[in-house]
């Protein structure tokens, strides 16, 4: 059986227009514009067995979302090869997109004034689903998502939370067999990033249904995939699983206290203080050698909590960690 | 599951068209501010017709009321899909709406026939009536209403798709208001908005006639004075003519603009 996606020197060069500054160039710029080449994606290459879930994670900027674009079908590459479920994105969009989903956080293809319900009924039939069907798939997802009470309610009244995972349940209505999920979890709180993750790892195991899912969040990769692909910069970086990546790359934990004292000092092997002002230390704790419980026991002994966060380092620091020591090791494609 | 052969279904567009009409209806305080523009616009102008001498265009102040509130009915029906596309690209949404089985342009023509469904009942309650009411009764020729209403439809459609074209364009010029606003006054003066075209001069009326703003609102609005079986054919021709035109326009625009985003980025 192919794999459910494949890239094969996948390359996206944009060309952007440029203005020139002032009454004279904005003149000009009636008759011609300045161009510039921008490479967005270059030499990407991966292989994504079906059923399984892949991160794709980097920094702002990195070509995650290009490189989706181009395996939905919505740009041509300047350069390469991909198929999805054995079709060329770009050449059999239509026929491609009846076998896929996509999910886009802070994009909605739910119509605001009504209820939900009412957007999954025009889904089928954009989808060609016969009703019986698609009646017993939404039931079955609804319920999946804990979303029955909320069925016939107008998405103007919901929370963002929940709209995303109507969101999802949208994108999952015709059974399709690659997920691809771009920042799904942007925006959200901590409890409903949870839920999220949660609920698109559990449906990707029940269907079988591959995913890829591209974000600049480290916890949507640990909490969903098994495999990640770094990109930076355009090109992909690195392609391990995420246990490795997590041994290696994400060890680190940054914590932030806010404390009644107005220092606080934690003396902790891998415990290195980022920051400090009065009453607030952001600390690096380096989890392979001190577990964050055990920091937080030790300022407590020490002063009264008012405020605590914990998170992952972001995904830009992370990113050039990886850049740091793939350029030492003499392999700055490596991965690829 | 096998890959499926693209085909035209309607059943998409049609439901997308339901969908929008129920959205409108839902939301209902624009259509009910559209509804009061046109009941001021119709008060101004039954007070403005009663006192101009109208003797000299063959037909009396009632009729010319009629005959703006079907052409103000047409343009205030129809959505502002130019600006829904120019949205889309501007946001970077219509990337995202793509991966479908359906045509994306279609899909947005169809919404906004919803939408104008539910104002075309409003704005028409709205404009009967108060013709009724400030007009003192029917037009000279009441059965030309039977004939304007789905000339007028049909109208809609036509200036839906004209300003779908209109949006298609945005890849390129990112801000389509000065190419609609083009579109717009031409309508206004060369469409017969307030004042029909039988009221021109013979030689600029011969010409303007066969254009896409006369058959918009002359068209089906000229029926009040005196239902004419040729003439409404004309027009009905005409309609069907240029909504083709248009529909042909506007995916060759959008075709283009959807390669041009795929070079210079969405």
């Amino acid at each position: 059986m192919s794999p459910a996606l494949r890239a094969s020197g996948l390359s996206k060069t944009f060309r952007v227009q440029e203005r020139r500054g002032g009454f004279v160039g904005a003149l000009k710029g009636l008759f011609s514009r300045p161009t510039r080449e921008v490479r967005a994606v270059e030499g990407v290459s991966f292989s994504i067995e079906r059923g399984e879930r892949v991160a794709f994670v980097g920094p702002n900027g990195a070509g995650k979302s290009t490189t989706i674009k181009m395996l939905t079908g919505i740009l041509q590459p300047s350069a390469g090869e991909a198929e999805v479920l054995g079709l060329v994105p770009w050449r059999e969009r239509r026929a491609l997109a009846y076998r896929i989903g996509t999910v886009f956080g802070q994009r909605s293809q739910l119509w605001w004034h009504l209820p939900p319900t009412d957007t999954f009924d025009l889904l089928a039939k954009v989808y060609d689903q016969d009703p019986r069907t698609h009646r017993e798939r939404r039931d079955r997802l609804v319920d999946a998502f804990g979303l029955g009470a909320l069925l016939t309610r107008p998405v103007k009244t919901l929370s963002l939370g929940e709209r995303m995972r109507f969101e999802i349940v949208a994108s999952l209505l015709h059974a399709p067999e690659v997920l691809l999920l771009d920042e799904p979890t942007i925006g959200l709180d901590v409890v409903a990033k949870g839920v999220i993750r949660d609920l698109v790892r559990a449906r990707s195991a029940e269907d079988g249904c591959t995913v890829l899912l591209a974000s600049h969040d480290t916890g949507d990769m640990e909490a969903v995939c098994d495999r990640v692909l770094v990109i930076h910069d355009g090109r992909l970086l690195l392609d391990r699983p995420v246990a490795e990546l997590r041994r290696t790359w994400l060890r680190r934990k940054v914590v932030t206290l806010a404390t009644a004292e107005p220092r606080v000092d934690v003396e902790r092997p891998g415990v290195v203080v980022r920051e400090r002002s009065p009453h607030r230390t952001v600390l690096e704790v380096d989890t392979s050698v001190t577990a964050v419980e055990a920091v937080v026991a030790a300022v407590l002994a020490a002063t009264r909590l008012e405020d605590l966060t914990v998170e992952d380092p972001p995904m830009e620091e992370i990113v050039r960690a990886i850049y740091a020591s793939a350029t030492r090791a003499g392999a700055a494609g490596g991965g690829r | 599951m096998s890959a499926r052969a693209p085909r035209l279904r309607l059943a998409p567009y049609l439901a997308a068209a339901r969908l929008a009409a129920r959205d409108q209806a839902s939301g209902g305080a624009e259509a009910l501010g559209r509804a009061a523009f046109l009941a001021v616009l119709l008060l101004i102008f039954s007070s403005l017709w009663r006192h101009v001498p109208t003797a000299a265009s063959g037909t009396d102040p009632t009729t010319l009321l009629w005959y703006l509130a079907i052409t103000e009915w047409v343009f205030l029906s129809v959505p502002a899909v130019h600006l829904t596309l120019e949205r889309d690209v501007r946001t970077g949404d219509v990337a995202y709406r793509l991966p479908r089985p359906v045509s994306y342009l279609g899909m947005r023509v169809a919404e906004a026939a919803g939408v104008a469904a539910v104002r075309l009942v409003v704005l028409a309650v709205t404009a009967g009536g108060l013709c009724l009411l400030l007009g003192g009764g029917l037009p000279a020729h009441p059965a030309g209403l039977l004939v304007a209403l789905p000339l007028g439809v049909a109208a809609v459609l036509l200036g839906i798709v004209a300003q779908a074209a209109v949006g298609a364009t945005a890849p390129w010029v990112e801000d389509v208001s000065p190419l609609y606003w083009v579109w717009q006054k031409a309508a206004f003066v060369l469409g017969g908005l307030i004042v029909p075209l039988h009221l021109y001069p013979e030689g600029l009326r011969r010409v303007v006639e066969w254009t896409p703003f006369a058959v918009l609102l002359n068209g089906p609005a000229s029926a009040v004075f005196a239902p004419d079986g040729a003439a409404t054919a004309r027009t009905a021709g005409l309609l069907v003519g240029w909504v083709a035109v248009f529909t042909l326009v506007a995916r060759g625009v959008h075709r283009r603009g959807l390669s041009r985003l795929g070079v210079h980025g969405g």
